[in-house]
């Protein structure tokens, strides 16, 4: 270990050597031009055949109808709710690196936040996909929202889920637009690079113009810090308001009041570890170990175990309320996990979040390729299962033992859950390809000799 | 840019004139507290459970942003880092604001007579954790905790300032890595023992996190006050104006935090109606209760969320103090909330309220002054000093 | 051909210092209409060039104040006003209900209209037919040079004098930036056959899809499934069964709701023998024996059970029911008789249900006691 040896005079290089701003443009905009390798057609043919298991499964439901899926009575959410809240989860990651990093002014997050916004874009079409189809009438999403109609109906501004559907497409579209805002100035360097016509065309129309000029720089700064300002807390009240879902009923199990920070928590973390997995491929296909560094790992690595231990803290807290509450339906709900009919699940969400995560605090294993690899797997699926865990033990075990069930998914959910993998996977193979996965405006400001050196 | 100046030229007294006011004020709370304990003991006690939270606040506050500070290779703040730990040192005198509550557990905790847990099921069901020894234990033994680390961190600082080891550095880090979970749970026992035990009956597993919130706020005002007063009398080095303005961000973000906690709580509580979680906002929505929590908003949230709204705002050093001294009050007000209720069913004040806060006032004072005497007020021997002098943002 | 018209003259320059020199130089000299260009934002720019600070921040505070009072007086008004409805338990004005959705609108009013105010209003955008588009000089900028660019259209413009300030303070390749023909002259491209053109076919191709939509593919399988249903209606034809009849009889044996077999059918004796009165002479019990009995026993057996009706005299006289012999009747032998019937007096299962028979007894006993008081039952 090395540490003893660290420096803490000097600022650490968000970028390892010394890459001339000539050359980010060069290296980040490579897979751009280049015809794609084999390796990605191979990885594309697979996640597309993913997502066209998961096409012909929606497609099925959508023929035949809900009865395809494993919910039913008392279980009547299932897998889709799972799937919504953990792909939900998977996009918080982007945001909190785009907009609470920056705030923060954490310069490490330059090289990775790009990549991370975009994840969660796909990462919320993902999960937005699942309540869509949970409607059973899919046809008629317009429902959802208050429109004047000619029955003279509102919608429940007073349920959750209604609250979802505002949150959901608020973060959708407030991330999309913080993302492509941050795209502006790279598509205007694309513009000034390309040699194609039609790259050239499609380049200037979405750069809008952009002319990298200071009196525009000025005010997109400061929208850029407001924006983030405003992402913020959006970000943290996604989540919340995903747990209100949960968290208003008075199902034993789900009705906690930890639950907003306690899923931001997770989110954050599960979003973390896709992260990370992700980056390491990316960092090694396009060449981008000195800009996506060891130490920007390492770092996500520690974020994944605070809130890993948040987490923690979380079931712990869960874990001495049911018990200090004197509740019997909460005490036996939590009894019920821990040894009931769903245990191993429980205690597969137990392992994977809060034990293995663990290994993170030796300095080996963070920065380890392989073995961060690993956990950041082990921490998806742990809080996959963290969100099965809550959904099926509490609705198949409530309070009248006449009315309990066993939820038991077709092979039509798990093909749906595949198909959401295949899309988004799919869609980061697609973005890789055209458009560049750092941001080169702000990896530039960041490199060696990038800001006056007056300060 | 190199250290300022020698290790010694730090060591800045504070006027006697300070020292006095403090022994002046801590030797009247203490006779205020004395006073009330003998005309209304149990008032006193109650009053006593808040003063306590409010110091824990204060200082277990200080020494989790010490940790914080180490954790988050935080710059900024290292050279106000010796305020944070001065402010640590009073989860020494933790003890001492415990003490006079000891012997009116009764006055204040229903869980403590045996005789009404006997026979009350839910209590007797509670008895393992609610006992009057165990939570003697769990507070000798979350003290112990606090002003370890409390002193490892200001051991490894101040032996910084001479041996310039960057090294004490690295050892505080894992330190604060340590400290962090400990911190946590040690906190929520707090909150559980002290606060949420009043009403023994009721619980909500968020209570902790509410009272972290108040407890970060606390702490990071008391130190924003003192670096802004010490900084306008020349007693610090120039700092720069991000450094303000990482404060303020810092405030403005917990009083976000602060007003999301408590929301979550009362929204989910409120929404799911049960019998059991309700009375407890219940009964601080009757009897000029309600005015109290609404007041609790205006003065916790909605105040000092627009004061620190503007960039602008969060660099003005006198908006900054003054919002400073208004969320401690906050703070106080917020555990005002939180106990008194169980007090009385109806709103009441009364001049045993203010015992606490001046004897407190002092305390800061007076810990403040002992501790410049002996500390350097800025750690010299820190490696990420020069760095945080020079922080922009 | 017409001739060029200068835009401006740039200067590159080769790291963040010398822009941030350059800048402030070109500020002191007194030049207002001139930009510098960076391909990121280099800190302390905005002191170098005196830019006034962004007043976006008042936008923002519009736009979310906009966005939480408008939708807090829009669910107020639906929820008070427009469709009142108990949800819950709860007052129909549940503002705590309301707060996330207002601050989902606020964040969303705030951003998206802060990103459209800058970009519109701003920077005046889109606008892709800018001078120094496509010139070398931008090409060079959006890569790693820094530049200055200094208009025609400032008051202190003087082609010699800027090249040389710009020289003087370090600037390279020193090149005057012209507009670009086809823009100066550009026209009415509303009416471009091609923009009209492509103006028809979006008009063309959006109704044709509302109308695929809304009047075709909604009715088509599956949208339309709530209506036509895979399920046998009642009265329907059914190709399932060989008697072609979608209704199926019930099963041997099926005992319809109200309608259990009378097990003592044509033995009087039995019955008295077996059944027991279900009821309790309770007061609701003996008055609903009474309504029912005045309803249908009264026409024939009188008021009290007499036998002394408006019909005496026109069939076989109705007897009395104060006789000994029913009297002594078990509650069974009467219930027999009402649900079977006796001479001339009909069945009457199929009008009175069996509790009311059996509430009917109740009542006929109390009749029969009050007929025959003695002295006993006055204490």
């Amino acid at each position: 270990m090395s540490t003893a040896a660290t420096d803490y005079t000097r600022e650490f290089p968000v970028v390892e050597g010394r890459p001339k701003a000539a050359e980010l443009d060069a290296t980040i905009a490579a897979p751009l031009d280049q015809f794609p390798s084999r390796v990605w057609w191979i990885a594309i043919s697979i996640t597309l055949s993913f997502l066209s298991i998961g096409a012909f499964c929606i497609g099925m439901t959508l023929y035949e109808g809900l009865g395809l899926w494993g919910v039913n009575q008392p279980v009547s959410w299932g897998f889709d709710i799972v799937n919504f809240v953990f792909w939900i989860g998977i996009g918080h990651a982007g945001t909190l690196i785009s907009a609470i990093l920056f705030l923060l002014r954490q310069r490490w997050r330059t090289g990775i936040a790009r990549f991370a916004e975009a994840m969660t874009i796909f990462a919320v079409m993902c999960a937005g996909l699942f309540p869509l189809l949970h409607t059973g009438r899919q046809w008629l999403p317009m429902y959802l929202t208050p429109y004047p109609n000619q029955h003279g109906l509102w919608v429940n501004f007073t349920s959750p889920l209604v609250w979802d559907v505002f949150a959901v497409s608020t973060y959708f579209i407030v991330s999309a637009v913080f993302w492509y805002v941050g795209l502006i100035p790279d598509l205007a360097t694309l513009r000034d690079r390309t040699t194609s016509k039609i790259k050239k065309t499609i380049y200037s129309v979405f750069s809008l113009g952009w002319r990298h000029s200071n009196r525009h720089w000025q005010h997109y700064e400061r929208a850029y810090l407001i924006l983030a300002g405003f992402a913020t807390p959006l970000v943290l009240s996604v989540h919340t308001i995903v747990s209100f879902d949960f968290a208003v009923s008075v199902i034993p199990g789900w009705h906690t009041t930890v639950f907003p920070p306690y899923f931001v928590a997770g989110a954050v973390f599960s979003g973390f570890a896709m992260v990370q997995n992700v980056l390491i491929f990316v960092r090694q296909a396009f060449n981008l170990k000195h800009i996506i560094t060891l130490d920007h790992l390492e770092k996500m690595n520690k974020v994944m175990i605070v809130t890993g231990s948040m987490v923690g803290y979380a079931y712990a807290m869960e874990l001495f309320i049911a018990w200090y509450g004197g509740n019997q339906f909460e005490r036996f709900v939590f009894l019920n996990r821990a040894l009931g009919p769903y245990a191993w699940a429980y205690w597969t969400m137990v392992s994977c979040n809060v034990i293995f995560p663990q290994l993170f605090w030796f300095k080996k294993i963070r920065r380890s390729i392989p073995a961060m690899f690993a956990i950041g797997i082990l921490v998806n699926i742990g809080m996959w299962f963290e969100r099965f865990v809550i959904v099926v033990t509490s609705l198949s075990r409530d309070f009248l033992p006449s009315s309990w069930g066993h939820y038991t998914p077709t092979l039509y959910d798990a093909g749906i859950l595949l198909g959401s993998f295949g899309l988004f996977f799919t869609l980061i193979l697609i973005f890789v390809r055209v458009l560049p996965v750092v941001s080169i405006s702000e990896v530039k400001g960041v490199i060696e000799g990038g800001q006056p050196s007056h300060r | 840019m190199s250290i300022p100046v020698s290790a010694e030229g730090w060591r800045k007294e504070l006027p006697a004139s300070v020292t006095r006011l403090g022994w002046i004020l801590l030797i009247a709370g203490v006779a205020i507290a004395a006073l009330g304990y003998i005309v209304d003991a149990r008032r006193m006690a109650f009053d006593n459970v808040i003063g306590y939270l409010f110091l824990a606040s204060v200082a277990a506050g200080s020494v989790f942003l010490v940790a914080l500070e180490y954790i988050g290779g935080a710059v900024w703040s290292v050279p106000t880092r010796r305020v944070n730990e001065f402010l640590g040192g009073l989860v020494l005198l933790l003890p001492l604001i415990a003490l006079p509550m000891f012997f009116h557990l009764h006055d204040v905790y229903h869980w403590t007579h045996e005789e009404v847990v006997a026979a009350d099921k839910l209590l007797a069901g509670k008895s393992p954790y609610l006992d009057v020894n165990f939570f003697v234990l769990r507070f000798v033994l979350i003290f112990i905790i606090w002003s370890l680390f409390h002193f490892l961190f200001t051991r490894n600082s101040t032996k910084q300032d001479t041996t310039k080891d960057p090294k004490l550095t690295t050892i505080n880090i894992r330190l604060a890595a340590v400290f962090m979970p400990v911190f946590a749970i040690s906190l929520t026992l707090t909150a559980v023992d002290w606060a949420m035990s009043l009403e023994p009956h009721w619980s909500s597993t968020i209570f902790g996190v509410y009272y972290f919130s108040g407890t970060v706020l606390a702490a990071l005002s008391a130190a924003t006050y003192i670096i802004i007063k010490l900084h306008e009398s020349g007693y610090l080095p120039k700092l720069q104006r991000d450094s303000f303005y990482s404060l303020g961000a810092l405030m403005f973000a917990f009083i976000n935090f602060w007003a999301y906690i408590a929301f979550s709580q009362f929204l989910l509580i409120w929404y799911a109606d049960l019998p059991e979680e309700t009375v407890w906002f219940m009964s601080r929505w009757k009897n000029g209760w309600e005015y109290v929590s609404i007041l609790l908003i205006v003065v916790h949230f909605a105040i000092p969320y627009f004061a620190l709204l503007t960039q602008d705002s969060k660099m003005d050093l006198k908006r900054l103090k003054l919002m400073a001294i208004w969320i401690l009050f906050a703070h106080l007000l917020d555990l005002y909330w939180l106990v008194m209720p169980t007090y009385s069913e109806s709103v009441s004040f009364s001049w045993t309220e203010f015992a606490f806060p001046i004897l407190l006032v002092g305390l800061v004072m007076v810990v403040l002054s002992f501790k410049m005497r002996r500390n350097n007020l800025v750690p010299v021997g820190d490696p990420k000093l020069t760095r945080g002098l020079s922080f922009r943002l | 051909m017409k001739e060029k018209q200068q835009f401006s003259l740039t200067a590159l320059f080769d790291t963040p210092d010398e822009i941030i020199r350059a800048a402030h130089e070109t500020r002191s000299a007194g030049y207002t209409r001139y930009d510098v260009h960076t391909p990121y934002p280099v800190h302390g720019m905005d002191k170098a060039m005196g830019l006034r600070q962004s007043r976006l921040g008042i936008f923002v505070l519009i736009f979310g104040l906009f966005g939480a009072v408008s939708s807090v007086l829009f669910m107020t008004w639906v929820t008070l006003v427009d469709y009142p409805l108990v949800i819950g338990g709860k007052p129909f004005w549940s503002w705590p209900a309301f707060v996330p959705v207002a601050f989902e609108i606020t964040v969303l009013m705030a951003s998206v209209l802060l990103v459209v105010t800058m970009i519109v209003l701003y920077f005046k955008f889109p606008n892709i037919s800018h001078p120094l588009h496509d010139t070398p000089y931008m090409k060079r900028i959006s890569s790693d040079k820094f530049g200055i660019s200094i208009q025609v259209d400032d008051p202190k413009f003087n082609e010699r004098e800027v090249r040389e300030f710009l020289y003087k303070i370090g600037g390279k390749e020193i090149t005057p930036v012209y507009f670009d023909l086809e823009d100066l002259d550009h026209g009415q491209t509303m009416f471009d056959p091609k923009f009209l053109g492509v103006l028809a076919l979006t008009a063309i191709l959006v109704s044709g899809a509302t109308y695929a939509v809304f009047n075709q593919l909604m009715f088509m399988e599956p949208f339309s499934w709530m209506s036509t249903q895979a399920k046998q209606k009642a009265q329907r034809p059914s190709d399932l069964f060989k008697d072609g009849i979608g209704m199926r009889p019930p099963v041997e044996g099926t005992v319809a709701r109200g309608f259990l077999p009378y097990l003592f059918k044509g033995k009087p004796d039995e019955a008295g023998k077996n059944l027991v009165n279900p009821l309790f002479a309770t007061k609701e019990v003996i008055e609903r024996g009474k309504a029912t009995y005045l309803t249908y026993c009264s026409p024939c057996h009188g008021n009290f059970a007499r036998g002394d009706s408006r019909l005496r005299g026109q069939f076989p006289n109705p007897p009395t029911l104060h006789s000994d012999k029913v009297r002594n009747w078990p509650d069974g032998s009467i219930y027999h008789v009402i649900t079977e019937g006796q001479n001339v007096m009909p069945a009457y299962a199929s009008q009175i249900s069996r509790d009311d028979r059996w509430a009917i007894i109740h009542y006929l006993r109390v009749l029969q006691r009050a007929h025959n008081a003695k002295e006993s039952d006055l204490k």
